[in-house]
């Protein structure tokens, strides 16, 4: 019997865990993917929205500017990179110019600190901003940083103080009992053997899986995407994700150091239809830049292929675009040979156009965190607090005196100066062995990652944890030794070892000579 | 900080020749920096032949022609670092590297050729859409997995481009029983050597698509087809032409980058053209003291070429330390009554301002720009020292298009204002620039490009065109170098020198 059962470890699953550890609850996540964060937390730029754009009294504009603030102490205690370089919205035109005004005027209300620049205080602002700029809304508070770091390292804490996890866990039916809820997911039968209660005979192999019971006093739904499917299980008060597809092109980091701030176009409706908060570019914290992103409502919530009109529009655009950046105002054309990546992923957007969030009437003890589109991630805590303050009214459970808030993280070895790198290498000498070229990853980074909690089990995962493969040659020397230690960390053969998960296995067979 | 005459960064055929061939003009303290486990780099994983037939008048595989040069220097007993990464390169010439063995170490240079070679151009840098599973990598990683490892990366391909890397691994997957169902070429032409053409492709009958993209990448957690379709004179898709093709693999041989992060981190002028450094006739980037060669430099089509690109990177090198220590005697027995400690403080400050000395003197003696004319992809070098020491000059670059008859010319302007030649051509000029000076200066590297082509066009009339050289070709691809050597006699009195590639277009 477990006190709460959370229903997705993206960036708001894992920020409710890690919030709940702080009592004595007993709290299961389940999570579908192969890994934690395998959502939107996973595709989006890993902007901090200070919250100057949500509509006030929506739950977007009451979550955002305090998760805002959360998400910089989050960072801080958990050891995990972000800057605070402010976002600086920029306006061309008069149209631009209203927008301006107008989000100004929603900063206000949502008590987010905002100002209207103009020259010729804006080119003590931003010296390098093109000549056509007439204005631009500066927000202080606005920030990056690393989605997959803070979903990870939220986890990491709440395992840490004794939430439970389990990857390749979909829920697929939720009961309401007499003592709260009967919470059924489909795992593989490997995973499913090890939990306690269950027994051979539960389990009814069907590709390998097996419906597996947990029984809970509270559920939380934090399915992102699927939070509709999830919610419309319990509730009669149903509602519909309308995944929204979005892009990102991933610049090399050579002339990141001349974006100082997040900067982007005052919001306007796509080409390709659409809408966004604007088509930004964002140096990110491991120092490439990110462009993007476009709009598209699709079908499937986990859609995460690169659409050839998404890369056009933003390349198109960013063409165009580039004279009024720092770094095209002198001419310099838009730099196409240096993109390194592209990916995407879809926003949660509900039909209601709002986070559904809290308990709907006709299913107390079932909380919803759904609706999750931008700016959520940044929102993540804030949430957090909210839905956890639910379970934490109900239940009333004690203090957890042993709550750690610190999460014992190693700088990055990039980010070493000699010295400490002199100091790792003499501890551990796989910190001497560079793995990944293109962002300088050590196998003993890498080996950590594997080694971690809900550590890393493929190629991507690997990737998202330490960066080896995100770089300029996105794996193309680094994967064949990722995949060599992965075999041997997880003790599996190298023809075992999967892209990301599931049957994405990244060798078909022994060579014949071999 | 541990000293050292000669360091080469990379153990691969351009970093071993450079130190063989410095140390054979008298260079005795030389250091290679290997990331790699053994001597070789890329070399080591390949396995089939066509290496060396320039260099040694012999078919070898590149895992021999590899061995070649790691014997001589075994035998020449150039000490070598392997697993070695080097982590910093700054541009007064110190190193920071680090391996297992060695843990963080400093070392400082009198001299750096740089030898990192290249890497291939990713799925995701061709912006090719779609799905994002497993069963996507380029040649060269498929050609470690299979000749390294021993692992088969999949058993039904699909090849995006023609460069050699993927025309080998065409044949090399037929060879182990998987089945080559296309290569998809964006260009109208192969991008590899004709002769890989012909033995990997033409002899095992496997269909090439050209004027061809891949649109779409399908599958979930692999590849399981991808699209194909036409595209038009300016390389966007032909909506419409679109067609299926089922596969399991997407390989990627659509280009190699130079690798140079270290260059650029140390300040040396880049050429947007060939993606290495700007070089001197002497294979000298902008920071004096350091060389460059091989793939770093520019992207070769023979092993054998980036080889005696390297021995001649070597042997630059050696000719410059010995200029250095014979400046530095000269400058001692001068300042006899100068007491030793002052002598040292002027070393170290001479250490510092040496980019600047030398690029004073650079401009002083006059540089010669090479441009681009018709026809004509980057080349290297980008200047020549009108007062070079070396008895000849090497020109290569690879011809922007695929021709039949042709002729390369090499030529100068009569009128052609020498003030500015100063200016854009000495690539050393740059040296303390940073991204800045890096940056206007390429933009009007550029503009002079675009001013040599105008000007070709003068070449029919001819009244302003000094001819240098004329060589006539049967026919030329982008998949080839163009290597073409001009006595520098030839070359004292020429204001700049333009290249053109003239011709009937296939």
């Amino acid at each position: 019997m477990f006190d709460v059962i959370i229903v997705g470890a993206g960036s708001v699953g894992c920020a409710t865990a890690r919030e709940l550890s702080r009592y004595r609850l007993r709290v299961l996540v389940l999570e579908k993917g192969h890994d934690l964060c395998a959502g939107a937390s996973k595709c989006n730029s890993g902007m901090i929205h200070a919250g100057y754009d949500p509509i006030p009294g929506t739950n977007e504009a009451k979550f955002n500017a305090p998760g805002c603030r959360l998400m910089y102490q989050i960072c801080d205690e958990l050891s995990v990179p972000c800057l605070k370089n402010g976002t600086t919205i920029f306006a061309t035109n008069e149209s631009g110019m209203r927008e301006l005004y107008k989000l100004e005027g929603f900063a206000r209300e949502n008590h987010v600190r905002a100002e209207i620049v103009t020259p010729p205080s804006l080119y003590e602002l931003l010296p390098d901003i093109g000549k056509d700029v007439k204005a631009v809304l500066w927000v202080p508070d606005g920030g990056v940083t690393n989605p997959f770091c803070v979903t990870f390292a939220l986890a990491e804490n709440a395992w840490a103080n004794g939430v439970e996890f389990y990857k390749e866990a979909e829920v697929t039916d939720i009961q309401k009992s007499e003592e709260g809820f009967l919470v059924t997911a489909r795992m593989p039968a490997s995973q499913a053997m090890d939990i306690p209660g269950t027994t051979p005979a539960d389990a009814q192999p069907e590709g390998g899986t097996c419906p597996v019971t947990f029984s809970a006093r509270m559920v939380i739904n934090c399915a992102g995407g699927h939070s509709d499917v999830i919610n419309n299980m319990v509730s009669e008060k149903k509602f519909r994700i309308i995944p929204r597809f979005g892009a990102h092109v991933v610049l090399d980091r050579k002339h990141s150091d001349k974006l100082t701030t997040t900067l982007m176009e005052t919001p306007h409706d796509l080409p390709g239809g659409g809408h966004t908060k604007g088509m930004a570019i964002i140096t990110t914290t491991g120092g490439t830049m990110l462009l993007g992103c476009d709009a598209t409502e699709v079908d499937d919530p986990d859609f995460t292929d690169t659409r050839r009109e998404s890369i056009e529009q933003i390349v198109d655009y960013f063409k165009k675009a580039w004279k009024d950046l720092p770094l095209g105002s002198d001419g310099t054309p838009f730099p196409e040979d240096e993109i390194i990546s592209i990916f995407g992923g879809c926003r949660p957007h509900a039909d209601t156009n709002d986070f559904v969030i809290g308990e709907p009437d006709d299913a107390p003890g079932f909380v919803n965190a759904g609706g999750t589109e931008s700016p959520a991630f940044t929102a993540c805590y804030a949430i957090a607090q909210h839905v956890a303050g639910i379970c934490i009214d109900r239940l009333k459970p004690p203090v957890n005196e042993n709550f750690d808030p610190h999460r014992p993280a190693k700088k990055a070895f990039r980010d070493m100066t000699n010295e400490e790198r002199r100091a790792a290498i003499a501890e551990n000498p796989d910190y001497a062995k560079i793995v990944c070229r293109c962002e300088m990853v050590t196998e003993a980074e890498i080996r950590d990652a594997i080694r971690r909690p809900l550590g890393a089990r493929s190629i991507s995962e690997v990737k998202l944890r330490t960066r080896a493969g995100m770089g300029r040659c996105q794996g193309g020397f680094c994967s064949p030794r990722v995949l060599e230690i992965l075999s041997e960390e997880l003790g599996i053969s190298p023809l075992e070892v999967t892209q990301c998960g599931g049957s994405s296995r990244v060798l078909a067979g022994l060579a014949c000579n071999a | 900080m541990k000293e050292v005459e000669l360091v080469v960064i990379g153990g691969g055929a351009a970093g071993m020749a450079a130190a063989v061939s410095a140390y054979k003009n008298g260079v005795r303290d030389i250091l290679i920096l290997e990331r790699n486990s053994a001597l070789g780099g890329v070399l080591q994983q390949c396995i089939h032949n066509g290496f060396g037939l320039h260099r040694f008048k012999e078919d070898l595989t590149g895992v021999e022609f590899a061995a070649r040069y790691a014997d001589m220097v075994q035998e020449l007993r150039i000490p070598y670092l392997l697993n070695t990464f080097v982590i910093e390169l700054h541009s007064d010439r110190t190193i920071t590297a680090v391996s297992p063995e060695e843990g963080l170490m400093e070392i400082r240079a009198k001299a750096v050729v740089l030898a990192m070679g290249c890497r291939e151009r990713s799925r995701n840098a061709l912006l090719i859409p779609g799905a994002r599973g497993a069963g996507i990598m380029t040649a060269g990683t498929a050609q470690r997995y299979l000749n390294i490892d021993g692992y088969l990366p999949g058993r039904r391909i699909v090849i995006v481009g023609s460069g050699d890397i993927g025309l080998i691994m065409a044949r090399q997957f037929v060879l182990e029983g998987c089945e080559v169902a296309a290569v998809v070429e964006i260009m109208p032409y192969s991008g590899g050597l004709p002769r890989n053409m012909k033995q990997c492709i033409e002899d095992f009958d496997i269909p090439v698509y050209y004027n061809s993209v891949i649109s779409e990448v399908c599958g979930k957690e692999r590849v399981s087809s991808v699209l194909v379709g036409k595209v038009d004179e300016n390389r966007r898709l032909i909506p419409g032409t679109e067609f299926e093709i089922s596969c399991d693999t997407l390989l990627i041989s659509a280009g190699l980058i130079p690798e140079n992060e270290l260059t650029e981190s140390a300040g040396i002028a880049m050429s947007r053209a060939t993606k290495g450094a700007l070089v001197t006739e002497d294979l000298q980037t902008s920071i004096p003291g350091i060389f460059s060669c091989g793939n770093v430099l520019h992207v070769h089509d023979l092993v054998d070429f980036v080889s005696e690109e390297g021995e001649e990177a070597g042997r630059n090198a050696a000719a410059w330390l010995l200029a250095e220590k014979e400046t530095a005697l000269k400058e001692t027995a001068s300042k006899e009554t100068v007491s030793k400690e002052a002598v040292s403080k002027e070393a170290a400050s001479k250490e510092t301002t040496l980019a600047e000395t030398a690029s004073k003197e650079e401009t002083k003696a006059g540089n010669i720009r090479v441009l681009s004319g018709d026809g004509v992809g980057g080349i290297v070098p980008q200047t020549v020292r009108q007062d070079t020491p070396l008895p000849e000059v090497h020109f290569m670059f690879r011809p922007l298009a695929r021709y039949r008859d042709a002729v390369i010319t090499a030529r100068y302007r009569d009128t052609v204002n020498t003030s500015g030649a100063g200016e854009n051509g000495a690539a050393r000029t740059a040296s303390t620039g940073g991204q800045t000076g890096q940056n206007s200066m390429n933009a009007s590297g550029a503009g002079e490009n675009g001013a040599a082509r105008t000007a070709s066009t003068g070449g029919q009339t001819g009244q302003n065109n000094r001819i240098l050289i004329r060589k006539r070709f049967l026919a030329l691809t982008p998949g080839e170098m163009c290597k073409i050597t001009i006595p520098a006699e030839k070359l004292k009195n020429a204001p700049e020198i333009i290249f053109d590639i003239e011709g009937t277009q296939v």
